[in-house]
């Protein structure tokens, strides 16, 4: 076996940046708009399913605050327990359950945020893509978003790629 | 920064990983021995620059987080990638090349065998030709064909005329009479941006060149140079110089106004060393083998119009002949001026049209002053070559690239009393070609399909279908491969056929690359090949009509299997390959057989391995080493009493090179010296095959040690670069 220092625990491909994803989410939250009633209080983000996005997540609402809001963070066991969250991250080993999610919110007002590439197309707002050069983009569901009483604003769009 | 504090504990490791190879490939276990010892101390230097990486990462943290990150503005995004900063070895292996797909692709997605060699590499190497280069890739070899030109080989199959097509800046090189490009001291390496290689079948892209491979070479532009760049290179052996050559280079980009102009001229010499002919009558190279390029390159673009114009002016001298070496040198030229208009019409996000037009004249073995010894040749051809290209993208996973090519070649021949096969002075053919490929990337695997048709008025159709499946699994990749593609006779392949009938020859190509990303810094690949080629265009002296002649014959082919590794970080970069052919179950044909070996082919050795490293002694020292290890080779030599020529297996032979390279206190001015061939074995050019009726080439010598010295100036214009 080799034992070379390349094939320690660091040994494995390029990592994903999941700084830059919170970024991304980050912006999300500052040119999405939600209906009046839930533009108070703390803003709630809901990760669901395994994801190193959380422990960014959580720096940053340890170092940020939205529009004076309070940021939190909840690791979500179910979907249900998604009560009072503004945006809903569903991490890649949950992707499978995106139709379900797609239901169970509907005409919620919730921002649902796919980690996986082609999530947009089957019913979250939005979700990540690269392309072949790397550069980190995203897909965006206008339909899913209006139908969340959600609205986007025209310089996040000019950025994304809309899906339908 | 300290270069002090030197753990042992890398090197430990590297001879670790030089131990699997070990057990992988036991034929190796000698040659590495070899290498072990003479590379042994340099592997400390990594080591205690491997320490400057972490401190590196560090320093990159600490700027994303000293930054305000978050507040990043919303165009800002737009840099963001997906992944963390890459890896030296990562910017490499996840480069995108477009040489196998049009589409580009990543290396390890791009569906063919792929090596990707970058101005870096090329710059620290030393290297003083192509051939330098182009010998460090797995299954590349030389070999003479005739006068004194060296030709390519690829995967143990002879490739000179017509079988490996050689773009440069998009232009085919190989000149049109018979297919072939000629190497050594030939080509500007210094203004190489990068060279993208497939070493198999590219018909169903390029058509009738690209049967066995692909060199696809990529200039410095404008906005690459920005500036004004020279350079030059002296080599000498112990006798005499071999090479002296210099380079300029200079462009900008303006916004969407780029230009770039380049050029090359020099003086050089195949070799300094005796050459013995088949006849044991012997002349030596020294002042006898000239290789004096001239050499223009000029481009330009304004958005997506572009125009481009080479001259390329080969000058050379020949006294080694064809079989018995000549009275006196004779003048050999190789002239060829391209000239390409293009206009990449960006419908929409998803629709381009490209419509291009190209223009190359060519006057190649050009002898203007022959005589009964060696005869004059003095003709010319042309191609006139329209293409348009439609690729249209309707979603980010789906390419289909869809398009059509017209040329027409037009071939005189000035030689008092000469005639093309017509009777005629003139000769002119044209050929159509439909192309296609669709890809479609799915989560599971990347599927590429493709197929070229093409139609010539002489000598029929030719149709190669391919079909690839690749994918990247974060560490691991793989390739699986299938392609047809198929030679074109070249003008005198069609002038010289028997009976006047010849056919493009056609060949079958099943690949299978398998990969792994050992780390951040290092990877390994393996891929098997097996190729068939049906009905080759063979070469043969017409005793009887004392002529040239091409035939098709009946079979040939190779299989075998080739591995890579690589490693690389801010140190440096250590790279190992090796390659092995076989013939064994293919068939064989008399020119290319090697009678008393069932698993050999004439020239070319079933087992090569090459080593190439660079060590950053100081962030402006570096030190380079490279060297490649030949199995035996099979060479007809000398002919025996009864002039029947007498085979001879070569010993294997080992070539070292090192070079020194230094950025010099004086801004973008770079001087570098080095030997190559250190250990003086004297490679030779063996030719790779062989007919009945005449005895054939004896082997070329090469360079022996050389001595190399290099210098090099860059000037940025300064201001902002767009």
């Amino acid at each position: 076996m080799l034992v070379a220092r390349g094939f320690t625990s660091t040994c494995k491909a390029q990592d994903v940046d999941y700084k830059a994803y919170t970024l991304f989410v980050y912006n999300f939250m500052k040119y999405v708009e939600w209906p009046e009633a839930q533009s108070k209080g703390d803003f709630v983000i809901g990760v669901y399913g395994d994801s190193p996005i959380l422990k960014e997540l959580q720096t940053l609402a340890g170092s940020k605050k939205l529009k004076g809001r309070t940021i939190v963070i909840k690791l979500l066991a179910k979907p249900e327990d998604c009560a009072g969250c503004q945006l809903f991250y569903i991490a890649s080993s949950k992707s499978s359950a995106v139709k379900l999610l797609k239901e169970q919110m509907k005409d919620k007002p919730v921002l649902i945020v796919g980690e996986r590439e082609g999530l947009a197309k089957k019913g979250a707002a939005l979700s990540f893509v690269t392309d072949d050069d790397d550069a980190l983009k995203f897909d965006i569901n206008k339909k899913e978003i209006e139908q969340h009483q959600l609205k986007i604003s025209s310089s996040l769009i000019a950025l994304g790629t809309v899906v339908n | 920064m300290s270069y002090t504090n030197i753990s042992f504990y890398p090197l430990k490791s590297r001879f670790l990983i030089f131990k699997d190879f070990y057990l992988i490939f036991p034929f190796m276990c000698q040659v590495f021995k070899r290498f072990i010892l003479v590379f042994a101390l340099c592997f400390i230097a990594p080591a205690a620059f491997s320490q400057t990486d972490t401190l590196k990462v560090v320093a990159d943290t600490t700027q994303k987080d000293s930054l305000n990150y978050y507040d990043m503005s919303l165009e800002q995004l737009l840099n963001l990638k997906g992944h963390d900063l890459p890896t030296e070895l990562e910017k490499l292996i996840n480069s995108l090349i477009s040489v196998a797909s049009k589409k580009p692709l990543n290396v390890r997605e791009s569906p063919s065998i792929v090596s990707l060699i970058t101005a870096d590499e090329i710059k620290a190497s030393g290297a003083r030709d192509l051939i330098d280069v182009l010998r460090m890739v797995p299954g590349v070899d030389f070999g003479v064909d005739v006068l004194g030109v060296v030709g390519i080989g690829m995967r143990g199959n002879w490739a000179h005329e017509g079988k490996v097509l050689v773009l440069l800046d998009g232009q085919e090189m190989n000149e049109i009479l018979f297919g072939s490009t000629q190497f050594g001291n030939h080509f500007a390496i210094d203004q190489i941006k990068k060279i993208e290689i497939i070493r198999g079948p590219g018909s169903a892209i390029y058509g009738g060149y690209a049967e066995y491979g692909v060199v696809n070479i990529i200039t410095k532009q404008g906005e690459d140079i920005n500036g004004v760049a020279i350079s030059g290179i002296y080599g000498t052996t112990q006798k005499d110089y071999m090479r002296r050559n210099i380079n300029f280079s200079a462009g900008k980009k303006i916004n969407d106004f780029e230009w770039s102009i380049s050029g090359m001229a020099g003086q050089g010499q195949r070799s300094d060393q005796n050459y013995k002919d088949i006849y044991d009558s012997t002349v030596n190279l020294k002042g006898n083998s000239a290789l004096n390029p001239s050499y223009v390159n000029f481009g330009t673009s304004y958005k997506g119009l572009s125009f481009r114009g080479i001259g390329d002016f080969f000058h050379t001298t020949t006294i080694d002949g064809n079989s018995a070496k000549l009275a006196h040198p004779f003048e050999q030229n190789f002239n060829s001026m391209f000239f390409e208009v293009k206009y990449i019409w960006k419908v929409n996000s998803k629709l381009s049209i490209t419509p291009k037009l190209n223009y190359k004249n060519q006057a190649p073995w050009e002898t203007p002053a022959g005589d009964s010894t060696n005869a004059s040749y003095l003709k010319t051809a042309t191609r006139s070559t329209a293409n348009i290209t439609a690729s249209y993208s309707p979603t980010r996973k789906i390419n289909i690239v869809a398009g059509g090519e017209m040329y027409r070649d037009l071939a005189f021949d000035y030689l008092a009393g000469d005639t093309f096969y017509n009777g005629k002075t003139s000769v002119s053919f044209h050929n159509f070609a439909f192309f296609t490929q669709g890809l479609v990337k799915t989560r599971l695997v990347n599927i590429i399909l493709g197929a070229r048709y093409d139609k010539h008025n002489v000598y029929g159709d030719a149709f190669v279908p391919r079909v690839g499946l690749t994918k990247k699994y974060n560490r691991f990749h793989f390739k699986a491969l299938y392609s047809n593609s198929f030679r074109a006779p070249a003008i005198e392949n069609i002038n010289y056929s028997v009976n006047n009938i010849i056919a493009p020859e056609k060949t079958q190509v099943a690949e299978l690359e398998l990969g792994y990303q050992i780390t951040h810094k290092s990877i390994f690949t393996v891929n098997f090949f097996d190729i068939t080629t049906k009905h080759p265009i063979v070469y043969f002296f017409d005793a009887n009509a004392q002529t040239d002649a091409y035939q098709n014959e009946k079979s040939t082919g190779t299989k075998g299997i080739e591995a890579e590794y690589k490693i690389r970080g801010k140190w440096g970069f250590v790279g190992i390959n090796y390659s092995f052919y076989t013939t064994q179950g293919k068939d064989r044909i008399s020119a290319y057989r090697v009678t008393n070996d069932s698993s050999s082919l004439l020239g070319f050795a079933n087992h090569k391995l090459n080593i190439s490293s660079s060590f950053n002694i100081t962030k402006d020292l570096s030190l380079n080493l490279t060297g490649t290890y030949y199995g035996a080779r099979y060479a007809y030599t000398s002919v025996d009493t009864a002039f029947v020529p007498v085979l001879k297996k070569t010993d294997p032979i080992m070539l070292l090179n090192i070079f020194v390279k230094y950025n010099t206190p004086v801004k973008g001015l770079t001087i570098g010296i080095g030997v190559f061939d250190l250990l003086n074995s004297k490679f030779t050019f063996i030719q790779p095959y062989s007919n009945a009726s005449t005895p054939g080439h004896a082997p070329l010598p090469a360079p022996p040690r050389e001595f190399v010295f290099r210098l090099s100036y860059d000037l940025h214009f300064t201001g902002k670069k767009n």
